[in-house]
């Protein structure tokens, strides 16, 4: 194996054309060994776009949600319901005086959030069109938090929250079922119960299909948001149930977490436990769930892999058989052990990366499929390009190893007499 | 050019080793045209697989152009052969898929020879057998004397001291044997040195010396 002449790239370049003659002349039978490698590759491709894609959904349905945003509440640990209600929230209105003053270093902003509990039911109605939208009272920038653009119109100002205005952002969803589709809701007036809202906003339309069809999640399309102070107004009385804040960057958290609750803490006497949720929490689990079907297509994958490997190994090793009167001859005329390595070797790396190539472009074909029955974004990726292309050509090293090593080892006077 | 002195080569027969070769002593000059003969089984193959390292001796010593043979590694004897032996066989032993050119070209592959220089020696080659206009025949579009042509052209393209030939002449008629040995003169003339094993007495009388093996010893070694 030492003598590599000192022509490195002529060395190749030769190996390189002394192996593809071979393939010629088995061409029935490199195709079939090379469908392995391409099935294999193809997977590795279309589980990737499936993740990627998937990634990407996940990932812009989590959005929606604001991707720095963290929920603080109180732990409900009391089964009794009305216990519940006595004990009160764990968050108070005269609170959010100091929750808005800075408190917070890891912290940009915040907004308390009133939800309805209970069983008691309201009617949402414009003469007799109904919604059965969910009501939020929120603060003032609780928009910018929860990633909620408008369409149309404004979002409340302080001075809203301040005078207990009774002023409304609706839903596209809600503000079909209340003023018909496509029109502009904004100035129009709508009754909940007894009391009667403007309609100042038009929440953009959010998509949520995906996070829905894991868990139940409010549709983001038929919501309400009224200023907090209008919300209690409305339902009697002064809770907060939650406070959703946007935390610096996604790594500042765990921190905005830590100190909403020590100022909660320090403002209640540690009277009440919290609990809280953040959105780094919920796209670690949604990256552990597609990593996990990623995982299952790996291993499947693999083992096309392997068989395709195999069936290399199986085609160079019987090349080798055949050729040995050949090899014994090229030794005869000079070839060095490395010649004869390098030649049976690029033979099979040249069927497992004309596999792999084949493989991508049916990967890529199946994508296409995939991205369209499913309605994934197609997300071209280089890296997984490239990861295939180097897993073939590691296949087909690893695979032409034993047989092109067998090879170069042949005794040239064995070699010869054969037949 | 050639030196064996006391050469002894045996097979291993399962366990029991068979002496083919049992102390053989030659010494063949720069520019000689050496016939080896002997009955099948006598040693003469073994003997001219030796010369062309080929395969490695058991004892004695063997030198080819004052380097030592024996006890050379796999890969000196792969350069030993690229750079001085040229080798022609019974069956012609080429390649099958490429034209009598890139045949011809093979050993300067090899020996890492530029490819525009490899194309212009392997054609100069083919003219020198007279085989120029089918320099792109495939062998199986070539008569099996033009095939055999071809394999000389191939041996001698890197210009070797010396040619080993195992019965070069075995699957010719002897109209085509005849040529080969004219085109083998003309080498040999030109200063090649050749050794060349064959079984019929009219080709070896060609030869300027002639070897005769009987089980694995020299029988008879007459110059002509």
């Amino acid at each position: 194996m030492r003598i590599v002449p000192a022509n490195t790239w002529r060395f190749v370049f030769d190996g390189l054309v002394q192996s593809s003659l071979a393939l010629r002349d088995n061409g029935l039978r490199t195709l079939l060994s090379i469908l392995g490698i391409t099935i294999g590759i193809a997977s590795v491709m279309a589980i990737g776009t499936i993740s990627k894609g998937g990634n990407y959904i996940v990932l812009n349905e989590l959005k929606t949600f604001g991707l720095n945003s963290v929920w603080v509440y109180r732990a409900n640990d009391v089964k009794d319901p009305n216990r519940t209600l006595r004990q009160g929230t764990g968050i108070e209105v005269a609170d959010l005086k100091v929750l808005g003053a800075g408190c917070c270093p890891a912290v940009r902003r915040m907004s308390p959030i009133a939800y309805t509990m209970g069983t008691a039911r309201h009617v949402i109605r414009v003469g007799n069109r109904f919604s059965n939208a969910q009501m939020f009272g929120v603060g003032t920038d609780y928009g910018v938090i929860n990633n909620d653009g408008l369409s149309a119109g404004f979002y409340f100002r302080q001075e809203d929250v301040a005078r207990r205005r009774a002023v409304a952002i609706i839903g596209p969803t809600t503000r079909d079922d209340l003023f018909g589709p496509g029109t502009n809701p904004i100035g129009k007036e709508f009754y909940i119960d007894a009391m009667k809202f403007t309609v100042i906003g038009l929440l953009e339309h959010k998509s949520r299909d995906f996070l829905a069809s894991i868990r139940p999640v409010e549709d983001a399309n038929n919501r309400i948001l009224l200023p907090y102070s209008a919300f209690h107004v409305l339902m009697g009385n002064q809770d907060i149930h939650a406070i959703q804040a946007e935390s610096l960057s996604p790594a500042h958290a765990e921190r905005a977490v830590t100190q909403i609750t020590a100022v909660l803490d320090g403002l209640h006497n540690r009277r009440y436990p919290y609990k809280a949720d953040t959105m780094q929490a919920y796209i670690g689990t949604a990256d552990h769930i597609l990593r996990g079907v990623s995982l299952v297509g790996v291993v499947a994958a693999s083992v096309s892999l392997l068989v395709g490997g195999i069936g290399i190994m199986n085609v160079v090793s019987n090349s080798v058989v055949e050729r040995t009167k050949e090899i014994g001859l090229r030794k005869a005329i000079g070839a060095s052990q490395a010649h004869i390595m390098f030649q049976f070797l690029m033979e099979s790396v040249m069927i497992s990366t004309i596999g792999g190539t084949l493989g991508l472009a049916l990967g890529a074909a199946a994508s296409m499929v995939l991205a369209w029955v499913t309605g994934f974004p197609l997300i071209p990726s280089w890296s997984l390009i490239f990861l295939a292309l180097a897993v073939s050509i590691m296949v087909g090293i690893l695979s032409g190893y034993y047989p092109a090593r067998r090879a170069a080892r042949l005794r040239p006077v064995i070699a010869l007499r054969y037949d | 050019m050639i030196v064996l002195r006391d050469v002894r080569k045996s097979y291993m027969l399962g366990d029991v080793p068979i002496p083919v070769l049992k102390g053989i002593s030659i010494s063949i000059e720069r520019g000689e045209f050496v016939a080896i003969m002997g009955p099948s089984g006598s040693g003469k193959s073994t003997l001219l697989n030796l010369i062309g390292c080929l395969d490695n001796l058991d004892q004695g010593e063997y030198h080819l152009a004052d380097t030592p043979i024996a006890g050379a590694s796999e890969d000196e004897l792969a350069r030993i052969r690229s750079q001085r032996l040229g080798f022609v066989f019974q069956m012609f032993n080429l390649i099958p898929r490429i034209n009598a050119l890139r045949n011809v070209e093979l050993p300067l592959i090899y020996a890492a020879t530029p490819p525009e220089e490899r194309t212009r020696r392997a054609f100069r080659m083919l003219e020198a057998v007279g085989l120029a206009n089918r320099a792109d025949h495939v062998p199986s579009q070539l008569s099996g004397g033009q095939q055999q042509r071809v394999a000389i052209a191939r041996a001698i393209v890197n210009q070797p001291d010396v040619l080993i030939a195992d019965e070069p002449t075995g699957s010719l008629d002897s109209h085509a044997g005849e040529g080969i040995m004219h085109l083998f003169k003309e080498l040999n003339r030109s200063g090649i040195t050749i050794v060349m094993v064959t079984h019929e007495e009219d080709i070896a009388a060609h030869a300027t010396r002639v070897i005769r093996l009987r089980d694995g010893v020299i029988e008879q070694d007459a110059r002509r």
